[in-house]
This record gives C-alpha cells, sequence and structure tokens, in this order.
C-alpha cells in the first residue's frame, strides 16, 4: 500500500483538527471559569446549591425532565429603552408636538414612525416608555435632548427576543448559570416551559410539590405527567402530618388519607427553586428594574 | 499484451492513481472561501473570548453595554465632546497641532487647582498672545463651549483635567452654571492678562 503513510496523516490531521476544536479549545476557553460578580454590586453568581437541591438535579435527571423541558433562555437583540418619568413643566400635548418636531431631525428621522406610534394614543400617564431600539447613541442623543428641556427620563438596557417577551428569563443563558450544573441538563424539546428562571416565577415549594402530585390542580390546560410515585398516600394518623399536600377538593385522596412527599419530591422541588439566572451579569448586561416600595 | 505507455492504461491493465495539479480555479475559490470566513470570523466572533456571546459580535461591543457608574459615565460623554468639539485643532491626543491649538496635556491653564479661568475659555474665548507650557501663541480661539450644556461643558472639561497624564480635580455641572452665572451673559474673548486677572 504506497499511500498507506498520506492515508494515516489525513486522518490524523482530521481527527486532531477536530479533537483541537471540539475538545482543547472549549477547555481554552471555559475550561477555568470561575464564580462572577453580579454587575453594579458585590453579591457573588451563581451560588453553590444546597444539599438539597444538589440531590434535586440527579431526581431532575432520573425522571427525565430535560427531555421536556429545556433550561436556556435565548436572547436575540439587546435594545436601549427611553422611559418617560418626569415631564417637568410640559403638558402631555405639547411634549407629544415637542418629539414631532424632534423626530423631524436628519439623524432621527429613521425612528420618526416608531416614535409617533408610541406617542399616539398617550393619555400623558408616566412612566411612559418612549422609545426602544438597538442605536444606543441615538438613545444617548435623544435622552440629552430630552433633559435640556427639563424632562426626566431614565434609559435602560433591555434584552429582546421571544423566550423574554414569554417571560422565561430577563436575559440569556450565559456558561456562569451552569457553574455548578453536573451534567448541564440543558434540554432540547420544549414540550414544558423553559424552567431556567423557575425559581422566579415560582418560588413556593409548596406550590412545586403540589404542581408535581397534580399539574392540573394548579395549571388547568397542563399536559405534565402526574408524578405521584414521588408521594405517599398514607392513612392519617392521630395527627395529619405536618407536610402534606394541601389539595383541591377534586385532586384529594379518599377520606382518611393525606398525600405526603417523599424525600426525593421535597429534593426536586428544591432544586427547581433554586433555578434562578436573572441577575445581569458582565457577559449578559441588561438593567434590572428595582421593585418600588 | 504489456501496456508500457501509461495513455493506454484508461482502456486495459490496472488504474492506477496519479497525481495531478489541482485546477486554479479550486485554489481561487479556496482562498476567497478562507478570506471571507476569515473577515466573517473577525467580525463576528468576539475571538473566542468567553465573556462575548451573541448579539455582542466583540468585546468592544459588549463593554459599550455596560452600566457606567457615575464618573465613568461623564469621563465617557467628555470624550464624545472633546472629540466632536475640541479634538479637531487640539488633537485627539491633546497635543495640539502646530499653527492650530496649544497642547492641552500638561497644559498649566488646564490644570491648574481651580477651574475658573480654564472655564471661561470655552464659555468667552481667547484673544491675543498667551503662553502654553512654555510656548508662545498668539491666535484666537472661538467660544466653542458656549452653546454646550452645562453637564457636557463640565464632562468635557473634567475629561481634560483628568485625561493624557493630567491629574486635576473634576468639574460640576453646578460649577459651570455658576461661572456662566458669574460672566453674565458676556461673550467678548478674553486675553491672556484678563484671564490672570481672574481667580483660578
Amino acid at each position: 500500500m504506497k499511500t498507506g503513510v498520506s492515508i494515516f496523516t489525513t486522518a490524523f490531521v482530521a481527527l486532531g483538527a477536530s479533537w483541537l476544536s471540539l475538545v482543547y479549545a472549549p477547555f481554552q476557553q471555559l475550561g477555568g471559569a470561575k464564580q462572577t460578580i453580579v454587575l453594579q454590586s458585590t453579591d457573588i453568581y451563581p451560588l453553590q446549591r444546597t444539599g438539597e437541591a444538589t440531590l434535586g438535579a440527579q431526581v431532575y435527571r432520573a425522571n427525565g425532565c430535560a427531555a421536556c423541558h429545556s433550561q436556556q433562555v435565548r436572547q436575540r437583540d439587546v435594545a436601549t429603552e427611553i422611559t418617560l418619568t418626569d415631564l417637568g413643566v410640559h403638558k402631555p400635548v405639547d411634549f407629544a408636538d415637542f418629539v414631532k418636531s424632534l423626530s423631524e431631525l436628519p439623524e432621527l428621522a429613521l425612528y420618526k414612525n416608531s416614535l409617533n406610534a408610541n406617542l399616539k394614543d398617550w393619555n400623558g400617564g408616566l412612566p411612559k416608555t418612549l422609545w426602544r431600539g438597538t442605536d444606543k447613541d441615538i438613545a444617548a442623543e435623544m435622552a440629552d435632548r430630552l433633559k435640556s428641556v427639563g424632562v426626566k427620563s431614565e434609559t435602560r438596557i433591555v434584552a429582546t427576543g421571544v423566550d423574554i417577551a414569554r417571560g422565561w428569563g430577563s436575559r440569556q443563558s450565559v456558561a456562569a448559570d451552569y457553574l455548578y450544573d453536573t451534567p448541564v441538563q440543558l434540554g432540547s424539546l420544549r414540550a414544558g416551559p423553559d424552567l431556567a428562571n423557575i425559581g422566579v416565577r415560582a418560588p413556593d415549594v409548596n406550590w412545586q410539590l403540589q404542581h408535581l402530585y397534580a399539574p392540573r390542580s394548579l395549571v388547568k390546560n397542563s399536559t405534565m405527567p402526574a408524578f405521584r410515585y414521588l408521594f405517599t398516600v398514607q392513612k392519617i394518623g392521630a395527627q395529619p402530618a405536618p407536610e402534606a399536600l394541601v389539595l383541591p377538593k377534586e385532586f384529594e385522596p379518599a377520606d382518611g388519607f393525606e398525600v405526603v412527599p417523599t424525600a426525593e419530591a421535597k429534593e426536586l422541588a428544591a432544586y427547581l427553586v433554586s433555578l434562578k439566572s436573572n441577575v445581569p451579569l458582565y457577559e449578559a448586561p441588561f438593567t434590572p428594574i428595582i421593585p418600588t416600595k | 499484451m504489456s501496456c508500457e505507455n501509461s495513455s493506454c492504461s484508461a482502456s486495459n491493465g490496472e488504474p492506477t492513481a496519479t497525481r495531478s495539479a489541482a485546477p486554479m480555479w479550486i485554489i481561487v475559490a479556496a482562498l476567497v472561501i478562507l478570506f471571507v470566513g476569515g473577515y466573517y470570523f473577525d467580525q463576528h466572533s468576539g475571538w473566542f473570548d468567553p465573556k462575548v456571546y451573541a448579539p455582542y459580535a466583540s468585546g468592544e461591543k459588549l463593554s459599550a453595554y455596560q452600566p457606567q457608574s457615575g464618573e465613568a459615565a461623564a469621563l465617557a460623554k467628555g470624550k464624545a465632546v472633546y472629540e466632536s468639539v475640541c479634538g479637531i485643532c487640539h488633537g485627539s491626543d491633546g497635543l495640539g497641532k502646530p499653527g492650530q491649538a496649544p497642547a492641552l496635556a500638561g497644559s498649566e491653564w488646564v490644570v491648574a487647582k481651580g477651574f475658573n479661568r480654564l472655564a471661561h475659555i470655552p464659555l468667552a474665548g481667547v484673544n491675543g498672545p498667551i503662553q502654553v507650557a512654555g510656548k508662545d501663541w498668539n491666535m484666537a480661539m472661538a467660544a466653542m463651549g458656549a452653546a454646550l450644556p452645562d453637564d457636557s461643558l463640565a464632562a468635557v472639561l473634567t475629561y481634560i483635567r483628568g485625561s493624557w497624564g493630567n491629574k486635576a480635580s473634576a468639574v460640576s455641572a453646578d460649577d459651570i452654571k455658576k461661572i456662566r452665572a458669574s460672566m453674565g451673559g458676556a461673550s467678548v474673548p478674553c486675553s491672556c492678562d484678563q484671564l490672570k486677572a481672574m481667580p483660578e
């Protein structure tokens, strides 16, 4: 075989190149990932899960939750949003006219339609989102012009995309979110909703337990199977068990019985409420909404 | 019948693999694809930075979206104003341009303890002979800053007082407001002597 050496070399180079790019390069890139700091704070992210929640990740794995649920929020783009907070001495009608005159400026002409559409049916209520767009410099210029006429506005950075519009997260998922996941259970099918932020949407452990036992008692049209084998139906003893589920009438067991979660169910619920990736990070910045009291 | 001539090997005898040069168009096409791919990679990959994800095409674009603290935001704004208003003559490196404008880096007018004299220069303009960093100048500067809002002017003065090795205190929008009020709307360019007569 005259060509043996060249076949071997070619195969070696092909396999070696894929090893370099699929194994070695990603390891160089992310292998040394560490905890980071939440933007504009000193909080560390992500935190190691509690022991119970760490065990729950294995229950999640054993029950094949990742077959129907993803844990990955996708983001399409990043936008800058200007929200009016105080009009100062201006009246909403005058102000709308002012914005109309602004939109005649050559550098803002592109945004004329969106500005006018946003102000069309405005009744003067504040805060009011004046503009949202991907051009940061235009946003800064608008904010400057608003400031110069005594109108107060807030400029926010927001992530955009279908998952974010569905309320599944405030930003896209990044590698740091999975730092303590072994294995990472990204999931690829979305028969159910994305769970990357389920701990933000449903932070109540009792809600999670009831939802695992009887999904349709909480979400009417849910297609999720009921995980009844994670619970024990037992006779009520001298006193009802403190951790027994409080269920609506049609989901209650027979009279004299109660539903008690097993250790696995509690671990799984603890894991689910630990799934939170809603903090701004350097690699996924956004302006968090600080709840007003 | 033996076939010693390679031209007949196709019709009878064992076929053999021979080396032949790749056609030129394949090489050219491969190079074009490589170039386009390389260009796209350079523009969109963020160069394998683990912090850069789509939709951010590069580390620079990502850092532009980082929320800035008050001081950093003022400096960034000052830089933007400087480059559009002042930098054309004074240079984006602050070294000035011969025959156009003196240097701001290391200028005693810029890094003075107080900024009252400095603020008068963009607000009213300068005219006549003036010495800057040991060099004599005799030119006129228009009141380039008179039309700027207080906070933009404060940001640009803060920027020139804190860049290119200059280390002087920051200027706030309120300071500019006071100085503007003290000028009483005068916009006659100052001479060097007039500036020197002012408090620092």
